[in-house]
């Protein structure tokens, strides 16, 4: 058994939830912003609309929400540990994911045999959901940027006149899209391919025991409470 | 203002069989169109009635297939918008004036040695090869151009071409095609330009142009260019979606679209957005003011939009034709170089089944690696610490 045991403090009820909120935000876009694109049937567009817009506010307001949490909400440092701080410590980069990147790119790629120890996730997974925060926002932005009530605000004009107007504005639109299924495909794969602990954690909240880390990522010995 | 006064105009009007009803009919609507209020019709009819004196006009042609002229030239019987458009004293127009050779250059000579005239430029400024991509009586078009342009008191640049390239400026450009506003501003010529894009040009915009900047005063104190966008478009003309005033906006609400030529949704007059409409994303008001003496538009006439309105005259690539084609799809083709032109979904399709694939062979891997069951077991320290721990003993 090389599994880091699963505990609440990795992820508090609140941030549960907000994974849930994205969850479900995510596929609603992604599903009603298929359709908008091309209607493969017919009957649902003004309900595609109007879910898309819904989902986009929801989907900001949550994110926005979750960053102001994480400054003050505390969570744990490591997986496998009960040692909170700061989440927003842990959700950038710790001093462990800098000089743990040789280690882990060599893991990925089958180059070495033993896990790595790390900081709170793995390195390449620890920059994709710092990505994720300016690609939704990207993604938000783009989206008003081909909404023509909003389209002409300075704001938005600028960037339309950086791409050559709307046409390139929905392509982005579409290709980011596509960059967060496969964020969310590569995402799903890691947080499962050793086990569904991490799901079940994430989604019900459920505890499951395994190795015990302390504070700084290091082998605490044994299993721990 | 007496009677008397308005007497050239009534001539022209009675001549052209339109009656003074017509007349005020039309200056409501342009007043619309201009997004004035109602009050402001009674000053313009009388702008337009008082404007005996002839404004010179220079309407000069760059890179173009004539369209705009055909367009201009459009109306089959006389009405009130040749008579406004009468109003230009059109000293040169290359495709329907009468003089030729010299006396045809002359007269443009002596209007642009007097200066102060409106040109009208249809067509690419066609700057490739050093200028000689376009000749005109053995002087390059660009100079040609420079020199009108330097001596105007506004430029309307009519058509895409003219704005931005067009679609002479499509991709790969060989003739250095770009548009006017662009041209003046790398020669320092500081005339402006009013931008008026479209494939061709609609001549109610001409007439209404006419009427706002000239008879009613707005280029002599400088406001008409408050009413510009960033793209030296008329706020007012290119200010809100073909989409959004479209007469089949209902059935794409509905959801009812047309999704081959021929079929049932198409006799039924259903919304034409999956074969390529570029109407949410093109800003004219073609849907209101429609084309052809007002008897229609290419929606009504069953066609989507191809955003022949589109235009950036400040940037390359912006021109209606490299972002809108393929016309009937919903998505533009992207260059790629070498490899030619492919549909952005084809791209995503590709990246995501590249990504799809590369999961499931890693997944083989670590089934293979053992790691799927159990994990691997954890290194017994970090390289770092190791690393820490020899040098100074560590912690």
């Amino acid at each position: 058994m090389a599994h880091p045991a699963h505990y609440r403090e990795a992820h508090p009820l609140v941030f549960v939830i907000t994974h849930w909120i994205n969850l479900i935000s995510m596929v609603a876009l992604a599903c009603s912003g298929f359709y908008i694109h091309y209607p493969f049937f017919s009957g649902f567009m003004g309900v595609a609309r109007g879910m898309h817009f819904f989902f986009m506010y929801v989907l900001i307001i949550n994110l926005t929400l979750r960053i102001v949490l994480a400054f003050f909400v505390k969570s744990a440092t490591v997986l496998g540990s009960r040692e909170v701080d700061t989440d927003i410590k842990n959700w950038l980069p710790q001093k462990a994911n800098v000089h743990q990147f040789g280690a882990w790119i060599k893991y990925y790629t089958f180059f070495k045999k033993d896990h790595p120890l790390g900081a709170k996730y793995g390195v390449l997974q620890k920059g994709s959901y710092i990505l994720t925060v300016p690609l939704t926002f990207l993604m938000a932005y783009t989206g008003f940027c081909i909404y023509s009530p909003v389209m002409d605000w300075g704001f938005f004009q600028a960037g339309l006149n950086l791409v050559n107007g709307p046409m390139n504005m929905r392509i982005i639109h579409y290709f980011c899209m596509w960059v967060f299924i496969i964020f969310t495909a590569i995402h799903a794969y890691l947080a499962n391919v050793e086990g569904v602990a991490p799901s079940r954690l994430i989604f019900a909240w459920k505890e499951e025991e395994g190795l015990h880390f302390d504070a700084d990522g290091n082998p605490a010995g044994g299993k721990s409470h | 203002m007496a009677h008397e006064d308005h007497g050239a105009v009534y001539d022209l009007l009675k001549s052209r069989g339109v009656s003074r009803r017509d007349f005020l009919k039309y200056c409501g609507s342009l007043a619309a169109m201009l997004g004035l209020s109602e009050a402001m019709v009674p000053q313009m009819v009388a702008a337009v009635e008082s404007g005996t004196k002839l404004q010179p006009a220079l309407w000069l042609n760059g890179g173009s297939c004539s369209g705009c002229t055909e367009s201009i030239a459009q109306v089959d019987t006389p009405d009130v918008a040749s008579i406004v458009l009468d109003l230009l004293s059109i000293n040169y127009f290359e495709t329907i004036m009468m003089a030729q050779g010299d006396d045809a250059e002359k007269a443009a000579e002596e209007t642009i040695k007097e200066g102060g005239y409106i040109l009208i430029y249809e067509g690419s400024v066609m700057t490739g090869q050093d200028g000689n991509a376009l000749v005109i009586n053995g002087r390059k078009s660009t100079e040609i151009l420079a020199e009108a342009a330097a001596g105007a008191a506004a430029v309307l640049a009519v058509g895409s071409c003219a704005v931005d390239g067009g679609w002479v400026a499509a991709a790969p450009n060989p003739a250095g095609a770009i548009g006017v506003q662009e041209f003046l501003t790398d020669e320092g010529i500081s005339t402006p330009v009013i931008n008026l894009p479209t494939c061709p040009v609609n001549p109610e915009w001409i007439v209404a142009m006419v009427v706002d900047v000239l008879l009613l005063g707005k280029l002599a104190d400088g406001s008409i260019l408050d009413e510009l966008d960033d793209f030296g478009r008329p706020k007012l003309i290119y200010g809100q979606s073909i989409h959004d005033n479209c007469p089949r906006r209902g059935h794409f609400e509905n959801g009812e679209f047309v999704y081959q030529f021929g079929s049932e949704e198409e006799k039924k007059g259903y919304c034409l957005y999956p074969l390529g409409c570029k109407g949410p994303q093109t800003f004219t008001n073609c849907p209101i003011v429609r084309w052809n003496s007002r008897s229609g538009w290419c929606i009504e006439a069953g066609s989507p939009c191809i955003g022949c309105g589109s235009a950036n005259p400040t940037k390359h690539g912006g021109n209606w034709v490299d972002v809108g084609t393929p016309f009937l799809n919903r998505h533009r083709d992207l260059p790629l170089g070498g490899l030619g032109n492919t549909a952005p979904g084809t791209v995503a399709g590709v990246v995501g089944g590249v990504a799809g694939a590369a999961l499931v062979a890693h997944g083989v891997g670590m089934k293979v690696a053992g790691r799927m069951d159990g994990g691997a077991d954890y290194e017994p320290m970090k390289a770092h610490d190791a690393k820490k721990m020899k040098k100074g003993g560590g912690e």
